[in-house]
């Protein structure tokens, strides 16, 4: 069977109505997780893992699966554009990734165009979506067939070199992201050791010996953690929203979108493709790459066009990008598939190169189904822009104590255990304090997945070996995986010694 | 932000990295036919995690303290709705869960902002009910009942 034959396959998967069902209610929440402040896409998607687990508990196990990442992912992407919308309406990004969108988005919105920005980053959003989805189903297969060549070795040595890339490119410090990354995989370590079935730091405690729940500390770190953080800090907000008149883009706009629209969406693909490198960065070159091609950069900032759709497409398309590593190595690049893969490893489907083979419904399923979700997207966003945008002004009151409900109600019902509540509620408050204090806590979370996977692959290495370490530089691929993950720990650094500025990707 | 946060964390980062040293040379050996025990790894990172401290330590002593911004911090909501919190973790399976959902929200409305009592008892319970009857009657999951007599 060609590629063709799977992808048609996958269609009717997606297409199946329960499935459209799904993926509609994801980007749905995904929009609205983007226009909402405070909830990010981690947040968002770490706490509807347990709500879709729920949801699909009477599905046989496949179908189960692909049904929530389905509807995961549509939460993913769907967020990358419910983004735009506070930035252009509020100046007031509801992402990371939408942080440039507001420089021109908001200065056209003054200018009473809020509703071309509104839509040109809805059609560049969807062409992003589509072309990087393209990218995914064309770098799959190969992709995977290499990987499939991976022997415990070179597995180690990857997963090492996407913790280093997340690391390195992870907020201010790299000393803080490196400590965090260790700190995952050491909390990683804790419960029943599956070489050797030996507790490790278990001390008798019976909760400990399933080791902890990736999916409690997520939804702690993040969803808990942003909640506290409002709270908490008092915020003055109250920008005026930006009135909607016209919704649908002139033939100007268009035209003078287009270009920009095929070069974010490019940009962002591969940007996304590399570990670590996530939508915030992709946005951010595309920004910089309009103002370079542009005829007159002096335009930027005071309500370009362009400056509002190379950003969204290329953020857009780095979601895409990013899922290419997650489906085809099983190597999450960023916070959010981390836990994309945190959840699919919940119903036991391991995401890699086998994955293809093992699961074609989950990973062709899901593929199509990105392909109907963008059109979903597309359609919803351009009619009900203005809807969305009312969301923005949903009592925090209301919101934040239905969110503490949500997580504990989503948590107790996969766990069934009061400990992973207590756990919750100490993950917030140190989901809280590290980020306030420039801990980015996204390779916490992906070290915690990649933890065991990583441990397993070492020792399974070292006895192919013999105990020999020499193993990981001898073979050839391995070697070059560890050269890229130095070079993507010491290539900043050195950067910053000979005085250059170092564009860190923050939270996403 | 703060250096008093990171001299801190960096101190009890340096105690955890040590005690997970010693706690890891105490995991029994090498298991068998295999060169590397279980307790390899665990002690790598420990080693790892104790340099990486180390070298936060010093960035933070070396950097001069910054001046610290005074931002207003709502204590007093804060702890009265994590308090909350905790209370209804330990409630829930005493009192069942829709009892102590319902009050824990409706505590934690009133605590975010005082008044418009009927709108908060009719959110919380849409919220409660509405939960409860979906997990428990649509989906067949079970959910803590009340269990006090």
């Amino acid at each position: 069977m060609g590629t063709i034959q799977f992808l048609m396959d996958g269609f009717a998967t997606a297409l199946q109505w329960h499935n459209i069902l799904f993926a509609l209610v994801g980007v749905i929440i995904g929009t609205a997780v983007g226009v909402l402040p405070g909830i990010g896409p981690m947040s968002g998607v770490a706490l509807l893992i347990p709500v879709t687990a729920t949801l699909t508990s009477g599905m046989p196990t496949e179908s189960a699966a692909a049904s929530s990442i389905i509807l995961l992912a549509g939460v993913y992407y769907g967020a990358m554009y419910g983004g735009s919308t506070t930035s252009i309406l509020l100046n007031t990004p509801g992402e990371s990734s939408s942080v440039v969108t507001a420089l021109d988005g908001y200065q056209m919105a003054q200018q009473g165009r809020a509703g071309a920005a509104l839509s040109i980053a809805a059609i560049g959003s969807f062409v992003a979506g589509i072309i990087s989805l393209i990218g995914l189903v064309l770098l799959a297969e190969p992709l995977s067939n290499i990987a499939l060549e991976f022997g415990p070795a070179e597995y180690f040595s990857l997963m090492l070199l996407g913790l280093c890339a997340v690391s390195g490119l992870a907020g201010k410090s790299m000393t803080k992201a490196l400590i965090m990354t260790v700190l995952g995989l050491l909390l990683g370590t804790i419960g029943i050791d599956a070489v050797s079935g030996i507790a490790r730091f278990t001390y008798d405690i019976p909760v400990l010996y399933g080791g902890l729940e990736f999916l409690t500390i997520a939804v702690g770190l993040f969803a808990l953690g942003e909640v506290f953080k409002t709270i908490l800090e008092k915020e003055t907000e109250d920008g005026s929203i930006a009135k909607i008149s016209r919704v649908l883009p002139t033939k100007k706009d268009l035209k003078d979108s287009a270009k920009p629209i095929a070069r974010g969406s490019l940009l962002g693909f591969f940007i996304g493709v590399l570990p670590g490198a996530g939508a915030t960065l992709a946005s951010f070159f595309s920004y910089i790459t309009e103002k370079k091609f542009s005829k007159n950069p002096d335009s930027f900032g005071k309500g370009n066009i362009a400056g509002v759709a190379g950003p969204e497409s290329a953020n857009n398309a780095a979601s895409g990008g990013a899922m290419i590593p997650l489906l085809t190595l099983g190597i999450p690049g960023s916070g959010t598939t981390a836990i994309l893969m945190g959840a699919l490893i919940m119903y036991n489907v391991q995401p890699g190169p086998l994955l293809f083979d093992d699961h074609p419904e989950i990973a062709w399923g899901l593929i199509a189904s990105m392909f109907f979700g963008n059109l979903i997207l597309l359609i919803l966003n351009m009619p009900l822009v203005k809807v969305f945008a009312k969301i923005i002004q949903t009592p925090k009151k209301y919101l934040l104590p239905i969110i503490i409900a949500i997580s504990f109600f989503g948590v107790y019902a996969v766990q069934y255990s009061t400990f992973d509540l207590y756990l919750i509620l100490a993950c917030g408050i140190f989901g809280y304090l590290f980020t306030k204090n420039d801990y980015p806590v996204a390779p916490l979370v992906l070290a915690l997945v990649l933890g065991p996977m990583i441990e397993n692959n070492m020792r399974r290495a070292l006895t192919i070996s013999n105990g020999e370490w020499s193993i990981f530089v001898t073979s050839p691929l391995s070697l070059v995986f560890l050269i890229i993950a130095l070079a993507w720990i010491l290539i900043p650094i050195i950067l910053k010694l000979t005085g250059k500025k170092v564009i860190v990707n923050e939270e996403e | 932000m703060s250096k008093t946060f990171d001299k801190g964390t960096g101190i009890i980062l340096l105690i955890i990295s040590i005690l997970f040293v010693l706690e890891s040379l105490k995991i029994s050996g090498s298991a068998y036919g295999s060169a590397i025990g279980p307790k390899t790894y665990p002690l790598i990172l420990g080693i790892i995690l104790g340099l990486l401290s180390l070298r936060l330590l010093y960035e933070s002593f070396k950097s001069k303290a910054e001046s610290k911004e005074k931002s207003d911090f709502d204590y007093k909501k804060f702890g009265v709705i994590f308090i909350a919190a905790i209370l209804y973790v330990f409630l829930l399976e005493i009192i069942g869960y829709v009892l102590s959902t319902f009050l824990f929200l409706l505590i934690a409305f009133q605590v975010m902002e005082k008044g418009k009592i009927l709108s908060t008892i009719i959110i919380s319970a849409i919220f409660t009910f509405g939960v409860y009857f979906m997990y428990v009657s649509l989906l067949g999951g079970s959910l803590p009942k009340f269990s006090l007599f």
